[in-house]
């Protein structure tokens, strides 16, 4: 399906943008809301971003799509917060899979993430074969989670990755990852307005390639706070001094705490309520209040300043109740209960009961997932299933006033138009809603410079990013700057993204590597006379100085420069050298030479004029090579004019100087392969100069 | 060229001084540190005053007086004006810190060289930032990036990082290798090959630290043995650092030990600097926010010590053997003075110092061998005026007030008679009758007698007194009358009401008690008095200083292998050692400047940038050496679009060049290599490895250190003709890459 057609192409690309080619691939909340999870490779480099569940779905149905992916070439997974459908796979994903990176997540969410994940793990009723992990799997992945802080820039394989405040809930973050230069920030839930507790989510100092962002709210407007909060307590206040019982379904953890301190307050500031008790149902969220209480520093300046003077979280007009059996229904009051969804649970019990009088009230907090009870009921249905399968009509009034702390249309759109990124992507938001936003914002971004892309689940995006690979030439290399033309020979060392080109001499000094010399001192018994070990290497090699040992007084020699040949005592010569494929070769026929000498009787050999005669039959030898070599390569050759050679390939006709090599004809092809013909030909009969420097 | 670098110490050099560095960056100033000590010695800062008004940045490193002590008065006084840059706990707990120094003497003198508000004001500007967060400064700064590191030592203790155009200066000062209970170990062994390192030789000559098991048995015998025998232990602390590692051994081993003796923690700002420590969890050692993650168990939450604010609760506490830890260190002032007065001639008690004292302070002279028998103290003490005194300080108060008042009663008239000079030829006149108010008005001026109401205050030019008359004129345009958009806005009031009133007071943050304390205005004046302080308690000094010792020091210099390396802050003999070790060992440029010497540190590195193209990419081999690559180039300049050079394929044959044989021999490694290829090895004399009956190897040249980092290495391999030789030597070419 999606994934094929997007191998397809891929082969399709020129194999040079092979390494440019940057995939993108929602293996969840592409086009849907819920089990977060967005692949992204670029430069063999590879990153997952959260690691979600579905909420509506049990069991593997609600993991994304991990078959797509290889768990093992992951190098890094960012989890961007703690809410399930970001954070709940996770452990599967760490205990179950073959995945061997490194995950990271803010001190906040890292602390919340396990309570969490313990209750999920208790609450959800499902069987065994169902159960993704358990408690064991999560206190196993405590363990490989790291914890990055708000800024903090943390480098993985060449990998750079640092993070900023998202708002939405406590330690949430939005992460910026930066490959070989093309930078990609993934948004994860954010707001950018300031709540009770929680700061606006950051505008990052530097521009994405790529903006990866959020987009629940679609092109909806949230109402400003002081309206939202305002129809919430008169709702509220209404409800409960008509005798009704309010019923507020919300996740246990983020908004909760909010909706807590605005009722707190509202309760301080009204006396005539005082009478009328505020429930909180989750244990899980009293745990939590120590983590609320800790990471004081990630809220804003406002909790900080009443933190002050008291704990703001300890509330004075709200008790906890632990289970429904400590509940008892007498009269007017406000429940605050999990899950928001109203799928099972306390919250649905209380549902269940209160459903049919209509002097109650349902209050849904937040965005709801599709496929949820809670959902369901904002669009007001006359009747309602109940959990024991029975139906009863919906009498209660359902109020839908969102508190998500989600980006409206025009945050999305002012934090894109300030951001700017020339493309973005859109994940986490219902089709429909998605659909319209993407339409909305190529209105906003016209001029067509910004690509708007919202893949489905495993339709991957792709993009090619310019793989101009800079280089940055230092020390003594690069005393002198170099003009067009010049050559530039260095040792290329390469660390992550960064290429350094640098002399040899320099490699310790700007690197942790360092270079050896390997200076070689053999010793050979010898005992024949010294003269004649200057005699017969002067005869094999070109050059030979002779000069004394300052210290022993003994005779010395140097052979090419390279190979110190020495005179130890009446016995024994040694050979230095310092190591390298041609010192050592020189050094080898030295020895073999003077084994030879000690094995067998000089003799006296005369080939002075030999040598002179050979230079003009090794000149004839070589033309001869040539020739061959191009009739094998060509098959036409015929020797032409002024020594020169005509090639004939298919009518097209070169003729090759065999002086200067130069090459002329009409046909550029034939030209250009006789030119590299030749050069190599030559570069194979001619003898290799011994003279490397 | 290179980014230019100057530094100037302004004080700490050649001694054990407060810190305070100047470093120029291509004409950007940093002041790395503003420490003074406990005696504020304004002497000390002349430096500083000569170039405070220069500076563009001030960097903190550590929470303590050393180290940032001097930034209020610089503030204040010197003209120092920069932006602050601190990680999150040095500014909270530097904050502290300075409430507690200031607290402390204004309890015991006149102190006068700052005030609460300039700790305050100079602590507002303080920009926050995280362990590795790359801070990129703007304006004259641009293109200089600034990161703190772990520096170990204290709770949010950095080295910091300055990076312009690659080239890395690294100031790291006071830091610990070492893992402790609270903190982590520094990062600085990360750092390799920066273009400067600054670093401190203060530890240089110490090498004998104790282990830290060792350490912590014998501090907690100490202690024990002491209390058991009825005596009292006084540990005189800094504030807010390192006694935070202090009181979490002390918390352990109670709750293991399961003592019944009182741990108190005495400093004017004790409740606040732990209320603030338990929400730093993040700054603290990978155990203490694990145990946080997995429990939610919060290291601070301190079971056995109780924080006390003021010496009476101490008083009031019930007698009986216990264990006081109090500012200030260096028993120059502070509740720890008070106490060691009190308990010094009881030779059941026990004073035990963790670090050294600053220089010449009591808490120094006690920590001489041998310890004195009787020391000189000064105890001062403010108390409340009482009787005459306080009459006469009332009267003086008054008289100040009433003049006061009439200056600006004075000045408030000048202000009237030129605002509403030329309003009154308009108005009307309106006429009094004088005589009936003539009673009603006080004694003020003899010029404005008919008052009718206080503060209403006729114009002198007005024939009679009347009541100012302004015209409100209201703009208007086409559409009528202007109107300012801001007076319709619905604020954000009611939501902020409750944050409003909190934040108050000082800091927002302290402690009712310590408010009052720190407001108290009642009249006092400070008595001395000298008295000879009989020593015969037990003096003990224990190492809880959480630096490096000298070894570890020069080992991570040796691994950070900067290119220039600048040495501050110790004494003269250890600045001298450990820049004559590094001169031998590390690098050739060593720089120990003295005060207001500016030494130029600027790299003689060339760089230049190029482009890589495809086409000599797609031909490059690179081999894989540790965390990088490396590969042999050969190309041409060639020409691109752009302005770049861009790096092209030869198009000839490349001239052969000298073969590199690129790789780090460890001998140790080698020989438990060849070890296993069968080949018998051992160590001879002199590090040479003697490979089989004959081959010998060994490493030459005058590179003895350890890494090799300093120069290539050369190693010699000399044995007979024979089939053995040619076998090692194969061996010791896989060892390495040949380029």
């Amino acid at each position: 399906m999606a994934s094929s057609s997007a191998s397809l192409k891929r082969r399709e690309q020129p194999m040079s943008r092979e390494g440019d080619q940057l995939i993108v691939t929602p293996l969840g909340a592409g086009n849907e809301v819920g089990r977060s999870c967005v692949y992204m490779s670029f430069r063999g480099k590879t990153i997952l971003f959260d690691c979600g569940i579905n909420p509506a779905y049990s069991g593997m149905a609600a993991l994304p799509y991990f078959d797509e992916i290889d768990p093992s070439t992951i190098d890094v997974l960012l989890i961007t917060h703690f809410h399930l459908d970001h954070a709940a796979s996770l452990p599967y994903f760490l205990e179950k899979t073959t995945f061997k990176g490194r995950v990271f997540m803010t001190h906040a969410t890292k602390a919340i993430y396990k309570l969490l994940l313990t209750d999920y793990v208790k609450v959800s009723k499902v069987s065994v074969e169902d159960m993704l992990f358990d408690e064991h799997d999560i206190n196993k992945s405590m363990d490989k989670i790291e914890v990055i802080d708000f800024h903090q820039t943390v480098e993985v394989n060449g990998i750079k990755f640092w993070c900023y405040t998202a708002g939405h809930v406590l330690g949430a973050a939005m992460f910026m990852v930066d490959i070989a230069g093309v930078r990609i920030l993934y948004t994860g839930d954010y707001s950018r307005e300031e709540d009770r507790h929680l700061r606006a989510a950051e505008l990052p100092q530097f521009s994405p390639d790529i903006c990866i962002i959020e987009s629940t709210s679609g092109v909806q407007l949230h109402q400003s706070r002081h309206i939202r909060e305002k129809r919430f307590t008169d709702v509220i206040h209404s409800t409960v001094a008509q005798g009704g019982r309010v019923l507020i379904p919300a996740f246990a953890l983020g908004r909760a705490q909010e909706l807590l301190l605005i009722l707190d307050e509202y309760w301080a500031n009204h006396p005539d309520l005082h009478n009328i008790p505020i429930y909180y149902a989750s244990p899980l969220a009293k745990k939590c209040m120590a983590v609320y209480q800790t990471y004081i520093l990630s809220m804003n300046d406002r909790i900080r300043n009443q933190f002050a003077n008291s704990n703001p979280f300890v509330f004075k007009h709200i008790s906890a109740l632990n289970s429904i059996d400590d509940f008892r229904d007498v009269g007017p009051c406000v429940v605050m209960a999990s899950p928001g969804g109203l799928q099972s649970g306390f919250s649905r019990q209380l549902f269940d009961i209160w459903c049919s009088d209509k002097r109650n009230a349902c209050i849904i907090p937040g965005y709801m997932v599709e496929g949820t009870l809670a959902k369901t009921i904002i669009n007001e249905p006359k009747e309602v299933t109940l959990m024991n399968g029975l139906t009863a009509p919906l009498n209660m009034q359902v109020h839908y006033i969102s508190f998500s702390a989600h980006a409206d249309y025009a945050q999305t759109s002012t934090f894109l138009k300030e951001l700017m990124p020339p493309n973005i992507i859109l994940v986490h938001g219902e089709a429909n809603e998605m659909m319209r936003l993407k339409q909305k914002l190529f209105t906003e971004f016209p001029d067509g410079n910004t690509r708007i892309m919202n893949p489905k689940n495993c339709e991957s995006v792709e993009l090619y990013f310019n793989s101009e690979k800079m280089a940055k030439t230092i020390g003594r290399l690069a005393e002198k700057t170099p003009d067009v033309g010049d050559s530039v020979s260095g040792i290329l060392v390469k660390k992550g993204f960064t290429y350094q080109i640098m002399a040899p001499d320099d490699l310790h000094v700007f690197s942790q590597l360092s270079t050896a010399t390997v200076t070689q001192r053999i010793t050979i018994p010898f005992s024949g006379a010294f003269g004649v070990i200057t005699h017969r290497l002067g005869k094999i090699f070109e050059s030979v100085d002779s000069s004394t040992d300052e210290e022993t007084g003994l005779p010395a020699l140097k052979v090419h420069e390279r190979v110190t040949v020495k005179q130890e005592s009446e016995k024994h010569i040694s050979l230095q050298w310092s190591s390298d494929p041609i010192s050592d070769m020189v050094s080898d026929s030295i020895v073999a030479l003077v084994l030879n000498i000690s094995r067998e009787v000089p003799k006296i050999i005369v080939e002075e004029e030999v040598a002179v005669k050979s230079e003009e039959e090794n000149g004839k030898k070589v033309e001869k090579v040539i020739y061959a070599l191009l009739v094998s390569l060509f098959g036409d050759v015929k020797l032409g004019e002024n020594g020169k050679l005509v090639i004939t390939v298919d009518g097209n006709v070169a003729h090759l100087d065999k002086e200067t090599g130069k090459v002329e004809g009409e046909h550029e092809g034939l030209k250009e392969r006789v030119r590299v013909a030749f050069h190599r030909i030559q570069s194979a009969v001619k003898p290799i100069p011994l003279s490397a420097e | 060229m290179g980014t230019s670098v100057q530094v100037s110490p302004l004080c700490g050099v050649y001694n054990e001084n407060p810190l305070s560095y100047l470093v120029s960056i291509d004409g950007f100033n940093f002041l790395l540190d503003c420490g003074w000590n406990d005696l504020f010695d304004p002497s000390l800062l002349e430096p500083l005053s000569r170039v405070a008004s220069t500076i563009d940045a001030v960097l903190l490193s550590h929470p303590d007086t050393l180290h940032l002590g001097a930034l209020p008065y610089a503030m204040k006084q010197l003209g120092l004006s920069a932006p602050v840059y601190a990680t999150e706990p040095v500014h909270r707990l530097g904050l502290l810190t300075m409430y507690d120094q200031y607290l402390s003497r204004k309890q015991v003198s006149d102190f006068d060289l700052f005030t609460l508000d300039d700790i305050d004001s100079a602590f507002q500007n303080v920009i926050r930032l995280t362990f590795s967060q790359n801070y990129h400064l703007s304006g004259k700064g641009e293109g200089i990036v600034i990161a703190p590191h772990v520096a170990g030592h204290m709770l949010g203790g950095s080295i910091w990082k300055i990076t312009k155009d690659g080239e890395e200066v690294v100031y790291a000062v006071d830091y610990n290798h070492r893992k402790e209970r609270h903190l982590n170990g520094t990062v600085l062994q990360s750092f390799v090959r920066p273009a400067v390192l600054i670093t401190d030789a203060y530890n240089a000559l110490y090498t004998n630290q104790t282990q830290s098991h060792h350490r912590d048995t014998e501090f907690l015998d100490t202690i024990s043995k002491h209390l058991e025998v009825g005596g009292n232990v006084l540990l005189p602390v800094d504030t807010a650092g390192r006694v935070l590692e202090l009181l979490l051994i002390l918390e352990q081993h109670w709750s293991q030990r399961a003592f019944s003796f009182p741990i108190y923690f005495l400093t004017y700002v004790s409740s606040s600097t732990i209320d603030y420590v338990k929400s730093f969890l993040e700054w603290m050692s990978d155990s203490i926010s694990k145990s946080f993650e997995t429990s939610r168990d919060n290291a601070f939450l301190l079971r056995h010590v109780t924080l006390l604010i003021n010496k009476t609760d101490l008083d009031n506490a019930p007698p009986g053997p216990k264990v006081v830890l109090a500012s200030m260190a260096s028993l120059e002032a502070g509740f720890a003075r008070d106490i060691f007065v009190e308990w010094a001639n009881d030779p059941r008690n026990l004073v035990l110092f963790t670090e050294t004292g600053q220089f010449g302070t009591l808490a120094r002279m006690l920590q001489s061998a041998p310890p004195p028998k009787f020391v000189k103290v000064t105890m001062s003490k403010r108390v409340p005026l009482a009787g005459e005194e306080l009459i006469a300080y009332e009267e003086e108060q008054n008289r100040l007030k009433r003049e006061e008042a009439l200056r600006a009663s004075l000045v408030k008239e000048e202000e009237t008679k030129a605002s509403h000079g030329p309003d009154e030829n308009s108005s009307e006149p309106m006429v009094v009758d004088t005589k009936t108010t003539h009673d009603v008005v006080g004694s003020h001026g003899p010029a404005y007698k008919d008052i009718l109401i206080d503060g209403f205050v006729p114009p002198s030019s007005s024939a009679a007194p009347m009541f100012p008359f302004y015209d409100n004129t209201a703009d208007w345009d086409e559409y009528g009358e202007v109107i300012n958009p801001d007076d319709y806005v619905i604020k954000d009031e009611d939501m902020d009401r409750g944050a409003m009133h909190a934040g108050g007071d000082v800091d927002g943050r302290l402690d009712e008690a310590t408010a009052s304390l720190m407001l108290d205005t009642r009249p006092s004046k400070v008595i001395s008095n000298e008295l000879i302080v009989t020593v015969s308690c037990s003096l003990v000094k224990m190492d809880y200083e959480g630096r490096s010792d000298g070894r570890s020091i020069k080992s991570t210099i040796a691994h950070v292998s900067p290119l220039k390396l600048v040495l501050v802050h110790a004494t003269a003999e250890a600045t001298e050692h450990l820049k004559q070790h590094s001169l031998n060992s590390i690098c050739p440029h060593v720089y120990a400047p003295k005060i207001e010497e500016t030494v130029d540190v600027t790299s003689d590195l060339c760089a230049y940038k190029v482009q890589l193209s495809e086409k000599l990419m797609s031909n490059v081999i690179f081999k894989k050496l540790g965390d990088s690559e490396v590969a042999w180039v050969d190309s041409e300049v060639g020409k691109t679009g752009s302005e770049m050079r861009c790096l092209q394929p030869m198009g000839s044959a490349a001239a052969p060049h000298k073969p590199v044989l690129v790789g780090d021999l460890k001998m140790q490694d080698f020989k438990q290599f060849l070890s296993s290829k069968g080949v018998q090895v051992e160590f001879a004399g002199g590090g040479a490895l003697r490979c089989g009956e004959y081959v010998t190897l060994r490493k030459v040249g005058p590179t003895g250190q350890k890494g090799g980092a300093s120069g290539p290495q050369q190693i010699l391999i000399e044995g007979p003709l024979c089939e053995d030789y040619y076998k090692i030597r194969d061996y010791l070419y896989s060892q390495f890459y040949l380029l």
